[in-house]
């Protein structure tokens, strides 16, 4: 219930702020050009074709995320980017049992990796410790992003 | 519903009407039926066979584990299968409009049938129907069609419940009754909490659906276990009416504007308003806290409640026909009022785990005194679940403003304020019965 009244009062924001969301959320390798990536054109020519093989890029929501130990670190609920686009932070769902008592974190993009880890399994792996992750600020919507890096919480400011 | 329902209210009465002046037996077309004895007149207690009340027993059972894999373990389940937050915010706001507006029309619907039995057996092809649109075909139109059905089929199910049982026991013994039901659905939640987290830590969150719905198989069993003979339908709906002439339920307005119906159903707004954001509230702290136990810690605050009201409810039940119901009633709100402050003050994990049982006292007394409340208040005017509908939507305003209001609390305070903020309620709540609510207990 807590969810479903918070997020109706933010349906239009969030709306907004999702279809921004999915436009940049393919995961972009520093090798892959930005604009492969981005497809929107104006002209009236044939839109420009980028295939993503399934090893190489998958989508991230729902995603399992583990720490560099195994731990169990909740899973993706929503990601972050700031105005220019670039994806600043995952908001995980962390920890809880059955879904009571589970608290929506963000982390930093950076402290996130998407390698498949030695039993060749797809997992993300968060840089971070429960015992880090666990008193860091809830994420709200409509409100200051506190973002939960490596090095340390740091804030991204209000739109 | 089945043609055998609805037209209830209009049917002819005279068979089911039990003589009470008469030592005459039940009428004779009762007999042809079964060989099961027929419920006798109004005067003596009614004897429902063994098979009769295990199955009621092993049907709350089942159905509390199925209705423990659509709690808040949906928006997990969901979040696992791609769903956007903003798409599974709007599929639980669909559901709990629909919990709530349901209520009424739920308790209505159980009044006007001919057999409680009939429409539970509906009711959880409903569910069942729901459990497996949310295992196999995660897709926003099915979900959100799932979980209409869902809500509306648990607003039929929750008065079906209470309405079978006094159907099978009669007013003299529905506390008893209602004890052991709370008994068996407590079992049933806490086995399903261990059940579906393990399946969903070991498997994934997909099979705590498909575990769910294979549930609905025993749950049916069961249900078809209970004699439909031996659930009279009159004493099911708060009957028998000797007040209106025709012996016709009384009209819904004279439920409606009881005093003491609404005085409870305050009450349980109050209380439902301090109680629902509680424990999410404490496993989020505890979630800050503890990052190793925290899991296992909230694990604990499910089931040790669970593990008090399965002990203690039948006991609760007994005593509630020996001392009377507001006894009862007072010590829910005083237990709610001193576990907000007690969770205020203290966060040390293991006190946390103490301070639980308080709630299974709470639950335990409120869980059986709000349908028996309810069936005395009824008692002779054939709206008994029409008047559960009415608390019933109660509950449920109070359950989801709940979580707003301890989240503003929490945000712009923290969360002993938030949990002051509830015991706050609770007080009020208590006020409420000590001075309003009146001994609903019959005095024969």
């Amino acid at each position: 219930m807590r969810i479903g009244t918070i997020s109706g009062i933010g349906v239009t924001l969030c709306l907004a702020a999702g279809a921004l969301a999915q436009e940049t959320s393919i995961p972009r390798t520093p090798s892959e050009p930005p604009s492969l990536a981005r497809v929107q054109t104006t002209e009236a020519t044939e839109p420009s074709v980028t295939v993503l093989g399934s090893r190489q890029a998958q989508s991230v929501l729902g995603r399992d995320v583990r720490s560099s130990a195994g731990e169990n670190m909740g899973r993706i609920v929503d990601v972050i980017v700031d105005r220019s686009g670039r994806v600043r932070a995952a908001v995980i769902d962390f920890g809880g049992f059955l879904g009571v008592g589970s608290r929506k974190i963000a982390v930093d993009w950076n402290a996130l990796s998407f390698d498949r880890d030695t039993t060749k399994r797809d997992v993300v792996t968060l840089e971070l410790t429960r015992d880090q992750v666990k008193a860091a600020p809830e994420y709200k919507d409509k409100q200051s992003v506190v973002v939960l890096g490596a090095g340390g919480l740091q804030s991204m400011p209000d739109w | 519903m089945g043609r055998n329902d609805l037209p209830g209210k209009a049917a002819p009465r005279p068979i089911e009407q039990p003589e009470r002046a008469s030592a005459d037996p039940a009428p004779v077309r009762r007999r042809e039926l079964s060989l099961v004895p027929p419920p006798p007149a109004s005067g003596e207690p009614p004897h429902p066979s063994r098979s009769s009340l295990r199955g009621l027993d092993w049907f709350i059972f089942f159905l509390a584990d199925v209705q423990t894999g659509f709690g808040p373990f949906v928006a997990v389940y969901l979040t696992s299968q791609k769903w956007t937050q903003v798409e599974i915010g709007l599929v639980l706001s669909i559901s709990g409009i629909v919990a709530l507006f349901a209520q009424m029309p739920g308790g209505a619907l159980v009044d006007a049938a001919r057999s409680e039995r009939l429409v539970a057996a509906f009711a959880l092809g409903g569910i069942g129907a729901a459990a497996l649109s949310y295992a196999l075909l995660p897709i926003f139109p099915v979900i959100a069609a799932a979980a209409v059905l869902h809500a509306g089929a648990s607003c039929v199910l929750g008065p079906c419940i209470v309405a079978m049982s006094l159907g099978l026991v009669g007013h003299m013994a529905i506390g008893e009754r209602l004890g052991r039901n709370a008994r068996f659905a407590s079992i049933g939640n806490g086995v399903a909490a261990a059940v579906m987290g393990g399946v969903g830590y070991l498997l994934s969150p997909r099979w705590v659906f498909i575990v769910t719905a294979l549930l609905l198989i025993p749950a049916m069993i069961a249900l078809s276990r209970i004699r439909p003979v031996e659930v009279d339908p009159e004493r099911a709906h708060g009957g028998p009416v000797e007040s209106t002439p025709d012996h016709a339920p009384v009209a819904v307005r004279t439920v409606i504007r009881k005093r003491e119906l609404l005085i409870l159903a305050g009450c349980a707004l109050l209380f439902h308003l301090a109680n629902a954001s509680m424990l999410p509230l404490m496993g989020s702290v505890l979630t800050m806290r503890s990052a190793e136990w925290a899991t296992m810690l909230i694990a604990g605050c499910i089931v040790v409640p669970q593990i008090i009201v399965a002990a203690v409810s039948p006991w609760v039940g007994h005593h509630a026909q020996v001392w009377g119901r507001r006894p009862f009633l007072l010590l829910a709100f005083m237990a709610l009022l001193l576990r907000a402050l007690l969770f205020a003050t203290v966060s040390d994990p293991a006190f946390v785990l103490a301070i639980q049982a308080l709630d299974g006292i709470t639950a335990s007394a409120l869980g059986i005194m709000v349908p028996l409340m309810v069936a005395d208040i009824t008692r002779g005017t054939g709206r008994f679940n029409l008047a559960q509908g009415i608390v019933g939507t109660a509950v449920g305003i109070g359950a989801s403003i709940s979580p707003t209001l301890s989240g503003y609390l929490t945000d712009y305070f923290s969360a002993s304020v938030a949990f002051l903020g509830l015991a706050g309620i609770a007080s009020v709540g208590l006020a409420g019965v000590w001075l309003l609510m009146p001994e609903t207990r019959p005095q024969d």
